[in-house]
């Protein structure tokens, strides 16, 4: 286990940080605790929900152009589910205290709870989704394949073997049910990770009732982001043709999504300049001084205007294929890069200022250490192994392009 | 007569979800500490364990038992709201076992961290411009610690 | 017709009833256990009464001189690193500036005003406040602030808490278990008073408990102990007697809490507050 940076600090380290503090801080302020593991949290865990939602579209609301995408959205959200609890364990001072959350959760704090809805999700939506969607899969591939694979989905067939018409339609009846019930899960997911922010009335830019809707509406902005990217790029990888009519659907609900979100957060800026409280002096000094660049430029420009015009372009003007596939793939670039920025305004951004509404400190970003810079790469690039691991295993070439749906179910 | 039977999807799926809720319970058993929730949502054994710790400074109490003479005189001049360990430091250890000492104070102008001229300071409080007040002599040459305005 | 093979209903219900019986069972075995460890044992210290006593603390801010030896004897008693960055307690300096030349006037005329406050707090207060950089005409009102955890009846560390680590305990304290915390710093972020920090030697929540070793065993938390100028002022609410130092206090000056609009109920109360102090 790496040794926690701050032991091996001398006051050269504290006499850095008190170099950069602006203003007036209550003392203990001085150390930013919620580093950028916890801007990685918000972040994976959004995008698991976010590409949920796009299951759900093809499943529930019955988008059949999203058809060729269905398996990729829910592999692609256990990946990073599993990947998300991962920053949180590295941020704690005692991880191998990490059980008691579960087995003495404090009902009051949403952190406690979150346990419990990470728990639900994984399991009872997205884990029983995945099993009636692949079980006919697993019980012919554990006949065909060989080796260890033979193991591996033979164990995943959880020794049910019946894929008789019955049991099949059984299957998409109780798989639809889940997906329902998994629509409101996946708001209540990433939604209580907003309310973790949301609850801190201690502090004027987390603590707003606008904070769970601004998380869920940015996180479905970033999960089809990534459904797009993804797509995109196993297409390119495999060889296979992408199928345009499944990425101008994305595309179209990358835009609404972003509009949804632009507008939910531009109504927190709003109402924030309109009610004009005591915070709102030194939080638009926060903005226009610490977060100028990712704030103004990163998330709002980068991240929503130029992708937001990109995708509305698309619509309007009829460019080629190729053309629409990089533009798409930029834009899918952009926004998750610039949701990326909007965690980190609202984490980061959050600690920058004191409580005492009077000045700020500052964030040293390490590059190496328990909570550095090259941890929360790792643990970003993490879901995307994880997820092509699953490709490979799980989504075989000849089903990328559109399948036609089983006969079982189309009577 | 038949008995309607529960899809082989459904049983399997419920003995998992049995088993996954066993292992939660049982471990609770085993995982969560003796004494919590006695009072509250909290191991209660911690307040022993918080009361329990050693304490490093005496109190102005304990200073009395063996030094009377100078706390009686103290205790009638300006200074008497002023703790003993105040100007003397931590003397925990020294109450335990006088053998250990305390260091003495060899800074002339110690009094200066409490009555230097501070714009904060409220007004009545006793307070000098060490510059002009002292014009580089020690406090204690004019003026006793235990009975500053002693032989004034 | 029935075309599923595995087992019948009444087999699942009766396999689910075994597995709950068991459970049932070891349900029973652990809360027997407990209650029997509660009898048997007793978590207060030996001759302390918990439930007996309610702590509390006042700040008289009139009377701070702004020494800092409270902070530092906090420090030694606690075994605080010494560090800027890490305070259970601390003193905060306001100067509260005139206005400058021009800047209120109203119909022509420059009016009496307060100008901009200016606030600080080097190393917490301790080894006291130099001269400040505000020139002494330039200040218009300055004064000393001592802040500690401000016990907090409906405290949000407390109900931020994801494990039970930090608790208001039966006798008014808030303490962190430190063998219990996990160290999320989920309980610093929802102090708004800043009274909290995360202890690099322990990698757990610390703050101010009051001094919990020294008041269950009669003696005053090591800040009021060492104080010079009684601005501090400590006693036990449930000390109904004429001699609690609470009760003058309470009865005959005007109090004020930090932030009641946040709806924490702190308790430490404050005489002589000034509307710009946070």
């Amino acid at each position: 286990m790496m040794l926690p940076p701050i032991l091996l600090e001398t006051t050269a380290h504290y006499d850095e940080l008190l170099k950069h503090v602006q203003g007036f801080i209550y003392p203990n302020e001085l150390n930013l605790l919620w580093s950028v593991l916890i801007v990685c949290y918000p972040y994976i865990t959004g995008l698991v929900a976010g590409a949920f939602i796009m299951a759900s579209l093809e499943r529930v609301f019955r988008v059949k152009s999203l058809q060729p995408t269905y398996r990729l959205s829910l592999l692609t959200s256990l990946a990073f589910l599993l990947v998300a609890p991962l920053p949180l364990l590295f941020h704690l001072g005692h991880p191998e205290r990490c059980f008691e959350v579960m087995m003495t959760p404090h009902i009051t704090s949403p952190m406690a709870i979150f346990g419990f809805v990470y728990a639900w999700y994984l399991m009872a939506v997205l884990l029983l989704e995945l099993w009636f969607d692949y079980r006919k899969d697993l019980v012919e591939w554990s006949r065909t394949a060989t080796g260890w694979r033979r193991l591996l989905y033979s164990l995943l067939t959880l020794g049910v073997r019946d894929v008789s018409l019955d049991a099949l339609r059984f299957d998409d009846k109780i798989g639809r049910a889940i997906t329902i019930i998994g629509i409101p899960s996946a708001f209540l997911l990433h939604g209580y990770v907003g309310f973790i922010f949301g609850s801190v009335k201690a502090n004027p830019w987390w603590g707003t009732v606008l904070m769970p809707i601004i998380f869920i509406f940015s996180a479905m902005v970033s999960g089809i982001a990534l459904l797009m990217f993804l797509y995109l790029v196993t297409c390119w990888l495999r060889r296979v043709s992408v199928d345009m009519a499944c990425l101008e659907t994305i595309g179209k609900c990358l835009l609404t999504a972003l509009v949804v979100d632009f507008a939910v957060e531009a109504l927190d800026w709003i109402h924030r300049l309109y009610i004009a409280d005591e915070s709102l002096d030194v939080l638009v000094l926060l903005a226009s001084g610490r977060l100028i660049y990712s704030l103004f430029v990163m998330q709002i420009f980068m991240g929503m205007i130029v992708p937001g015009l990109a995708l509305a372009g698309m619509i309007v003007y009829k460019a080629g294929v190729k053309m629409r596939q990089m533009v798409y793939f930029t834009c899918s670039l952009l926004v998750l890069i610039g949701i990326f920025a909007m965690r980190w305004n609202v984490v980061i951004g959050g600690q920058l200022f004191s409580k005492s509404l009077r000045g700020f400190t500052t964030y040293k970003l390490e590059l190496v250490g328990q909570e550095g810079l090259l941890t929360s790469l790792i643990l970003l690039a993490m879901p995307f192994v994880i997820v092509s691991v699953m490709i490979h295993l799980f989504l075989p070439r000849s089903e990328m392009a559109a399948r036609p749906t089983s006969p079982a179910i189309q009577n | 007569m038949s008995q309607p039977k529960l899809p082989p999807q459904l049983t399997r799926l419920l003995l998992v979800t049995v088993a996954i809720v066993a292992v939660y319970f049982a471990a609770r058993h085993f995982l969560v500490p003796p004494s919590f929730g006695q009072y509250g949502w909290y191991r209660a054994d911690f307040l022993k364990e918080a009361a329990a710790l050693p304490t490093t400074y005496a109190g102005a109490a304990a200073c009395a038992e063996c030094h009377d003479k100078v706390v009686a005189k103290f205790a009638k001049s300006k200074h008497k709201g002023v703790a003993c360990e105040a100007c003397h430091g931590a003397q925990g250890a020294h109450a335990d076992d006088p053998a250990i000492k305390p260091a003495k104070i060899t800074d002339g102008l110690f009094c200066v961290r409490c009555h230097a001229a501070n714009p904060a300071r409220p007004e009545k409080f006793p307070q000098v411009n060490v510059a002009e007040h002292n014009a580089g002599t020690k406090c204690g040459e004019c003026h006793s610690p235990h009975h500053p305005t002693e032989g004034l | 017709m029935n075309v599923f093979k595995n087992a019948t209903r009444r087999q699942a219900l009766s396999a689910l009833g075994r597995v709950a019986a068991g459970l049932a069972a070891l349900f029973t075995v652990k809360h027997v256990k407990a209650a029997v460890q509660g009898a048997v044992s007793t978590p207060a210290p030996k001759g302390y009464d918990p439930t007996a006593h309610q702590w509390q603390m006042a700040i008289d801010v009139e009377k701070c001189i702004g020494c800092g030896l409270c902070a530092e004897a906090c420090k030694k008693e606690n075994h605080v690193p010494k560090e800027p960055g890490y305070f259970r307690t601390w003193v905060e300096r306001y100067i509260i500036k005139k206005p400058k030349a021009g800047a209120m006037v109203m119909h022509g005329e420059v009016v009496m005003a307060r100008g901009e406050t200016v606030v600080d707090s080097p190393n917490g207060g301790i080894g006291g406040f130099s001269p400040s950089a505000v020139p002494k005409p330039e200040i218009l009102k300055s004064f000393f602030v001592p802040k500690l955890c401000n016990l907090c009846r409906h405290s949000p560390c407390d109900q931020a808490c994801p494990v039970g680590a930090t608790f208001r305990s039966p006798d008014g304290v808030v303490l962190v278990d430190w063998k219990y915390c996990i160290g999320c710093s989920f309980c610093v972020q929802a102090c708004p008073y800043g009274c909290r920090f995360i202890s690099p030697v322990t990698h757990t929540a610390e703050k101010c408990t009051l001094c919990y070793h020294r008041i269950t065993h009669g003696l005053k938390p090591a800040c009021v102990e060492i104080c010079p100028t009684g601005s501090r002022i400590f006693g036990d609410l449930k000390d109904l007697s004429p001699s609690n130092p609470l009760r003058k206090f309470y009865e005959n000056r005007k109090l004020q809490t930090l932030k009641p609009h946040l709806g924490t109920e702190p308790h430490v109360f404050y005489a002589g507050l000034d509307g710009e102090v946070r």
